[in-house]
């Protein structure tokens, strides 16, 4: 089925909300006022101005080295996708963005004001940071503590004290489709479901920017199906790490991507990158073994269609 | 015999001796000692012991102390004795960590080295999500978290630290049955 074929099936079976398509000012709960949505803080810059610039980024665990010199920039609504074998550094990188661990060396600033643990210690500047830039960890566990689904999801408007908390809520919940759990515990819910509780956590802030790290690693396929779908209607700026290569065009039109040596080795269109053997190999996201058609026995690098 | 198991042997000896001491004067001697030959790494060690022992410590001295006070005697020796030798015992445990490398200290038996290998992964897996736990709590804060919220990530962390181990536990058990480590 071709791309376009597979987009149009897509698109009739699942229509999307209109409130969640398109637009580069983030995503907003459709009935919140706009002093809801927008409490005082200081204004974005406007224009096509990056909203997330690295320049020079490397980081050590002791003696290990797990990033070097990592630059690059991204621009509001744009969705990138980061990709890089285990251990490559993905997800220090991703947590180095939302200012939780300062690089060893490099910067990188959010809409054009660095960002550095320490700096985040200045109140403005944290709560502004921590409304408008959202991480998804790996482990949807390592996010969960609240009594409730609904709490969880609850926990992020409290803080900004909106008016708006039960309804904001429930909107989420229903987006991601956990409405029936808000009364549960979040540890009881199944691995997926925790995933879409963290989600509607995250969203229930209506970040500007959305870091997700490898979101689909603990998915079963429906629930990535669903995930994608999701995704390609918030217009919202992501940067999204995987190790899949078969859902990378699914997740984003621009790919990064780290090699072995922790470097940045490709910084554009993913869909050229995927006819890139050469790289795909350095990286080590391809792998090459045999195949037996017929009589005939042959090797090269591929990537199968679901890992 | 290596200079890991050298290490392992005076270790397991102050251990001994810590707990057949009972004078807190040579159980102080005993953690001076230890600090000289942390050198200039002493006071980190100090700090992390005294870190790593104080919620325990605490709650016992402080029933002991009520006890004592209950029962109309001085607790004052028993608490001195008590904290110096725990204190001890935890600062000599970190110095023979950081100096020595298990494995080697370990290396003559194959079964030691299994049961080492297992602690060692948990350890960094644990150390790992303890990391993730607390990024992650601090990444959803908008300001700083309030008593509550860091007392349910913490009981959150906890809940999942054992769930976790319990599975771990059971999955390595099956995993040396698998491969014939136990004979039972």
């Amino acid at each position: 089925m071709t791309e376009r074929r597979y987009r149009a099936v897509k698109n009739s079976l699942i229509p999307t909300p209109p409130f969640l398509k398109g637009g580069r000012g983030g995503i907003s709960t459709p009935s919140a006022t706009p002093a809801e949505q927008n409490p005082p803080s200081p204004p974005l810059r406007k224009g096509g101005a990056p909203v997330i610039q690295a320049a020079g980024i490397t980081h050590r665990y002791g003696a290990k080295e797990v990033l070097a010199d990592i630059g690059f920039s991204i621009h509001p609504g744009e969705k990138v996708v980061l990709l890089g074998c285990n251990g490559s550094g993905k997800s220090t990188l991703l947590k180095i963005l939302d200012g939780l661990i300062a690089p060893t060396a490099g910067q990188f600033t959010y809409d054009g004001e660095s960002i550095t643990p320490a700096r985040l210690k200045h109140p403005a500047l944290h709560h502004r940071f921590r409304r408008e830039v959202a991480l998804l960890f790996q482990n949807p566990d390592a996010m969960l503590f609240n009594p409730t689904v609904y709490d969880e999801i609850a926990f992020g408007p409290r803080q900004m004290g909106l008016t708006d908390l039960d309804q904001r809520v429930r909107h989420w919940a229903a987006q991601v489709g956990v409405t029936a759990h808000l009364e549960r515990p979040p540890f009881s819910l199944s691995g997926g479901e925790k995933q879409k509780v963290c989600l509607a956590a995250l969203l229930a802030l209506e970040p500007k920017v959305l870091l997700l790290d490898e979101p689909t690693a603990a998915l079963d396929p429906r629930s990535t199906g669903w995930l994608v779908d999701f995704l390609s209607g918030l217009g919202v700026t992501t940067l999204i790490t995987t190790h899949n290569l078969s859902l990378a065009p699914e997740l984003g039109s621009r790919a990064l991507v780290l090699g072995e040596d922790h470097r940045l080795i490709h910084d554009g269109d993913i869909h050229g990158l995927l006819g890139n053997m050469e790289l795909l190999a350095a990286a080590n996201l391809v792998h090459t073994h045999s195949h037996r058609h017929g009589g005939v026995e042959h090797r090269h690098s591929h990537v199968h269609d679901w890992q | 015999m290596n200079r890991d198991r050298l290490l392992l042997c005076l270790y397991l000896a102050g251990i001994l001796a810590a707990t057949l001491v009972h004078d807190p004067v040579w159980l102080g001697a005993g953690l001076a000692l230890v600090l000289l030959l942390a050198g200039g790494d002493a006071l980190r060690l100090l700090r992390r012991a005294l870190l790593a022992i104080l919620a325990f410590n605490a709650i016992i001295s402080l029933s002991y102390a009520l006890m004592a006070w209950w029962q109309d005697i001085s607790p004052w020796l028993t608490l001195v004795r008590l904290n110096l030798r725990v204190l001890l015992l935890t600062s000599l445990t970190f110095l023979f960590i950081a100096r020595a490398n298990l494995f080697r200290a370990l290396d003559f038996s194959k079964g030691l080295t299994y049961v080492l290998g297992l602690a060692y992964s948990q350890a960094l897996t644990f150390r790992r999500a303890h990391e993730d736990f607390r990024l992650a709590l601090a990444s959803r804060s908008l300001r700083r978290p309030s008593l509550m919220d860091r007392y349910r990530a913490s009981a959150a962390a906890a809940s999942w630290y054992l769930e976790k181990s319990l599975h771990a536990a059971n999955q390595s058990a099956q995993a040396l049955r698998s491969r014939g480590f136990f004979h039972d």
